[in-house]
């Protein structure tokens, strides 16, 4: 059989056999080039955009942040000088740029620590919740798409898309609270069982097989809730092109070779179908580094969509600055690299 | 034809890895949840739910947030403490007195008492704390304040500490006091971080200090664990442990509450406190409520020197105008309606919860609800309806037209806003919502922005904070900068009272001057106070002998000091709060949310092999 690559050849441009080879490993040098310049300068645009952003937008971290405590006059001007919040604003940009451009995410005023360890404390718990979620609503959304384009029309081909399109509209913090309710509290002689906050049982220990167990079963309601509100863009968009792969001829000459159903779908529709799939799986992971505000509220899940919450209200504006330049280059970088991978993917745009 | 099956293969291995994954996981998971029965820890746990502001650092020379306060009176000791009239009492100091000049302070510091790590606790250590406070700008950054009107602090002996201030200062007892004071803490462990204390975590766990508990971890974000102190000196904990954990969504505590996770909840809303009367294993009990909520009204803000600054609506420097709005609020309906009833009407500035501070309007000093005398007012003040029933400033020839900034997070604000608007409407005022930030609005609110805005404050105990936040001092300079004001209040009658009450010692009379200054504020109609709310407190039903203060003409919020943690007592003595009984229906329902993920997956990679073959 054909490998997923070759498959894709009759609806492309053959290219020159020779060059072949050789283009299928090692793009252009010119063409890597080309987006890495790009990359660079939407990052470029992203730090201007993110210092902008911020510091336009109308706040008062010092009286936020002492509000309730006695403070004294003298102690606020005092911790507007600590915060440079004395300097003109274009001094405190080129301090931005310049830490940034050194590594150094600057100094949290709510946390009295460097953003750079704030950020470390909890990308773990972040990907941690992001990532199993996004693998399994991946996974599910896929296969669920995959076998409802390939029977489109069919009782379950409707039962799942309805039931996909109906959870992608619920809010996330409804249905956050419902299986809360649901699964710890329980709901009449159903006793709850999952734990309500938190990564971990503080009294138990925080190491070994058990504490991994336990960190699992803090997993499950947050990364439910994840998985049940996005899965469906995974279905849609699967669903759809495996629904235009569908009447394309070579899958016609597939069955012509007398391959069953399943091994035309699995082997000659599905790689094709793919291809859009790829490119949102992408976009998706570099966005999973930011975490999920309400889902990381509902579920007090130590991540960085809170941490970032937390700070847009006082508004601790290194910290603000810190993740957005963490969370732009993650998208960035991910960017970068599915242009990079689309070209192993497909021939077609290698040949362009 | 070589790499084409290389790739199979790895898709494959690919698939087979991601089966073996979900299916191990379930299995895994099982296995580890049967050993889950064990006992969880020793000795019975308390778990209460962290105070929501959370923990922003555990240096107490510059934190901010009651999280990290509720540590800090369960860890660090201080010089006094309050009782349940919200009067200081012994606690580091066994006694103190004050010279004849009332200029210097004389604390006798209790003898026997040890540090965690066993080093005896002496007066240096407190005398230490104190003069680090006054002379470096870093550890003043939290509590700088307290110790303004401190001269010198010294300690001549093991246990003695002498305290002179620059001036009388009647609130003296009060600036070292458990949460809302200065901690005081060890000298032989801090003075090695002097210098690097801007970025002194303090987070060496069990962290060396003295108190009813010991702090033994905190997970950033998650939890603090806390171990009892048995030596404490008022005795030791009736639990073993101790845990606060974070909450980041009230209403998963109360969730958690009635799931049995949880133990003790200090803070809920008047909604949840309405569902968790009724839920079966929890108590609630509401204590006086020890802040207000308000609406400020801009009553013409102006810089220090005088000189008029923002967009405040100018009809409102009129104190008819403010008067006439005063009346038309009925703040019985707004505590009825968005309280729950939960409370009571506010009358004095100083909330219910601090009895000997309490003040009540005199005879023919009330204001009630009364929109017909509003609307008098306002007509005999010449100011004409004009079209739409809004009236007309006469002086401007605007109309009464004013925003209203209420805090986008919070629950009641809108609901009070609505109320707000029908009600001003009757008096041809018109009010425009405008919901903001936090942050904005007490950007908006320092710059003079605003003409009427949602607010409310909480105090403690001594009343000395809350009364300034009203005086002249507190004004920004000329270009909007600076300044703590609550909402350009000034009255230079209000700003003698208060410098008097300060330096009175005699506690009634004290509290006569205080009550004088809050008449003023009173009749200002600057702040328009709605509505006390009670705290209001959620336990299991588990627990015993916590502290919950009372309802009406109480004193004490219940964790205002560390009574609660210290007094609740387990009703059963039993091993782990929560049970890890329901494990097989957990293990059953886990499993087949993993099979409904990974079972396509894992079916497809089953049967790709078999047609591998056939092919």
């Amino acid at each position: 059989m054909s490998s997923p690559v070759a498959v894709a050849e009759p609806t492309a441009p053959a290219p020159a056999p020779a060059s072949r080879t050789r283009r299928l490993r090692v793009p252009r040098p010119g063409y890597l080039a080309g987006k890495l310049l790009s990359a660079v300068i939407s990052f470029a645009v992203t730090l201007i955009i993110g210092f902008a952003l911020f510091n336009l937008m109308p706040s008062d971290p010092v009286r936020t942040m002492t509000r309730g405590r006695p403070v004294s006059e003298a102690q606020l001007a005092q911790l507007r000088v600590q915060l440079g919040l004395d300097q003109p604003v274009w001094r405190r940009f080129l301090t931005y740029v310049n830490d940034t451009l050194h590594g150094n995410l600057g100094y949290s005023w709510e946390f009295k620590q460097s953003v750079g360890s704030l950020i470390l404390e909890r990308v773990g718990p972040t990907l941690l919740l992001m990532g199993t979620a996004f693998a399994v609503s991946v996974l599910l959304g896929l296969w669920l798409g995959m076998r409802s384009g390939w029977r489109a029309g069919s009782l379950f081909d409707k039962v799942t898309s309805a039931t996909a399109l109906t959870l992608w509209s619920v809010p996330t913090f409804w249905l956050g609270m419902l299986l809360l309710v649901l699964f710890s509290v329980g709901i009449g002689p159903i006793h709850g069982f999952l734990p309500t906050a938190g990564m971990s049982d503080p009294t138990l220990p925080q190491s070994g097989l058990r504490h991994y167990e336990d960190v699992a079963r803090h997993l499950v309601l947050p990364a439910l809730t994840m998985v049940l509100v996005v899965y469906a863009q995974y279905v849609t968009i699967m669903r759809s092109s495996i629904i235009e792969e569908k009447g394309a001829p070579y899958l016609l000459t597939a069955r012509a070779k007398g391959l069953r159903d399943d091994v035309v779908r699995r082997r000659h529709a599905l790689p094709n179908a793919l291809l859009p799939s790829v490119t949102m799986i992408f976009l998706h992971l570099g966005g999973l580094i930011s975490g999920a505000v309400t889902v990381e509220a509902i579920f007090s899940w130590p991540g960085l969509g809170d941490l970032t919450y937390q700070a847009l209200t006082v508004p601790d504006l290194p910290v603000l600055q810190g993740t957005f330049v963490v969370f732009s280059a993650s998208v960035i970088i991910m960017n970068l690299l599915a242009d990079l991978v689309y070209r192993f993917l497909d021939p077609r745009v290698r040949a362009q | 034809m070589v790499l084409r099956d290389r790739r199979r293969l790895r898709t494959k291995l690919t698939a087979a890895g991601v089966s073996g994954l979900l299916i191990a996981g379930p299995v895994a998971l099982a296995t580890a949840a049967g050993a889950q029965a064990a006992p969880a820890g020793s000795g019975s746990t308390l778990r209460v739910a962290m105070d929501s502001s959370g923990v922003d650092t555990l240096n107490p020379f510059l934190s901010y947030y009651n999280g990290s306060f509720d540590i800090f009176g369960a860890i660090y000791p201080s010089l006094t403490e309050i009782d349940e009239n919200g009067v200081a009492k012994p606690y580091l100091a066994s006694s103190w007195k004050l010279s004849a000049d009332r200029l210097t302070w004389t604390f006798t510091i209790r003898s026997g008492l040890k540090w965690s790590d066993g080093t005896p606790i002496t007066a240096s250590d407190a005398a230490w704390t104190l003069n680090l406070i006054m002379h470096n700008k870093i550890a003043a950054t939290a509590n700088g304040a307290l110790v303004s009107n401190f001269s010198s602090v010294t300690a001549p002996d093991a246990t003695t500490l002498v305290v002179r201030t620059k001036k009388p200062q009647s609130n003296l007892t009060y600036v070292s006091i458990p949460i809302s004071g200065i901690p005081i803490v060890p000298q032989h462990v801090w003075q090695s971080h002097v210098a690097d204390l801007k970025d002194y975590k303090n987070d060496s766990y069990p962290i060396v200090g003295y108190g009813p508990w010991k702090l033994t971890d905190y997970k950033t974000d998650q939890y603090a664990k806390l171990d009892a102190n048995p030596t404490f000196f008022q005795g030791a904990p009736k639990y073993d442990h101790l845990i606060e954990q974070i909450y980041k969504e009230s209403d998963a505590a109360v969730a958690a509450l009635k799931a049995g996770q949880l133990d003790y909840i200090g803070g809920v809303n008047a909604t949840q406190f309405a569902s968790l009367q009724h839920a079966q294993g929890v108590t609630t009990a509401q204590a006086a409520g020890n802040g207000w909520t308000a609406v400020e009204v801009n009553p013409g803000a102006r810089s220090r020197s005088g000189k008029p600054i923002g967009t405040g609506n100018k009809a409102l420097t009129d104190g008819r105008v403010r008067r006439a709005i005063n009346e038309a609020i009925d703040k019985k309906t707004l505590l009825a309606k968005v309280a729950d009833g939960q409370g009571q009407v506010a009358e004095g500035y100083i909330p219910p919860a601090w009895q000997q501070w309490s003040w009540k309007p005199s005879a023919g000093q009330e204001q009630n609800y009364d929109p017909a005398a509003a609307n008098k007012l306002l007509d005999e003040a010449g100011y004409k309806k004009g079209p739409g029933g809004i009236r007309i400033d006469p002086k401007t020839h605007k109309p009464l037209s004013f925003r209203l900034g209420i805090h986008s997070d919070s629950s009641t604000d809108p609901a009070i806003a609505t109320y707000l608007v029908g009600w001003l409407k009757e008096i041809g005022i018109k009010l425009t919502i405008q919901p903001m930030s936090m942050t904005a609005l007490n950007s908006d609110l320092g710059k003079g922005d605003w003409d009427m805005l949602m607010d409310s404050w909480t105090s403690g105990p001594d009343p000395s904070s809350l009364l300034s936040i009203q005086t002249c001092g507190t004004l920004p300079d000329d270009n909007g900068e600076g300044g703590n004001t609550d909402a350009f209040f000034c009255d230079p009658r209000y700003d003698k009272l208060f410098a008097e009450q300060s330096t009175v010692f005699d506690p009634a009379q004290r509290a006569k001057v205080v009550g004088q200054m809050q008449s003023i504020l009173y009749d200002a109609d600057v702040d328009d106070l709605l509505y006390n709310s009670t705290t209001r407190i959620a336990a299991s039903s588990k627990v015993t002998g916590l502290v919950t203060g009372q309802a009406r003409n109480g004193f004490y919020p219940a964790q205002t000091t560390f009574w609660s943690y210290l007094k609740a007592a387990p009703a059963v003595r039993s091993g782990s709060s929560s049970g890890g009984g329901h494990t097989l229906v957990w293990v059953i329902v886990t499993a087949l949310l993993m099979v409904l993920a990974g079972g396509g997956g894992y079916a497809a990679g089953l049967r790709r092999g078999g047609v591998d073959d056939r092919e």
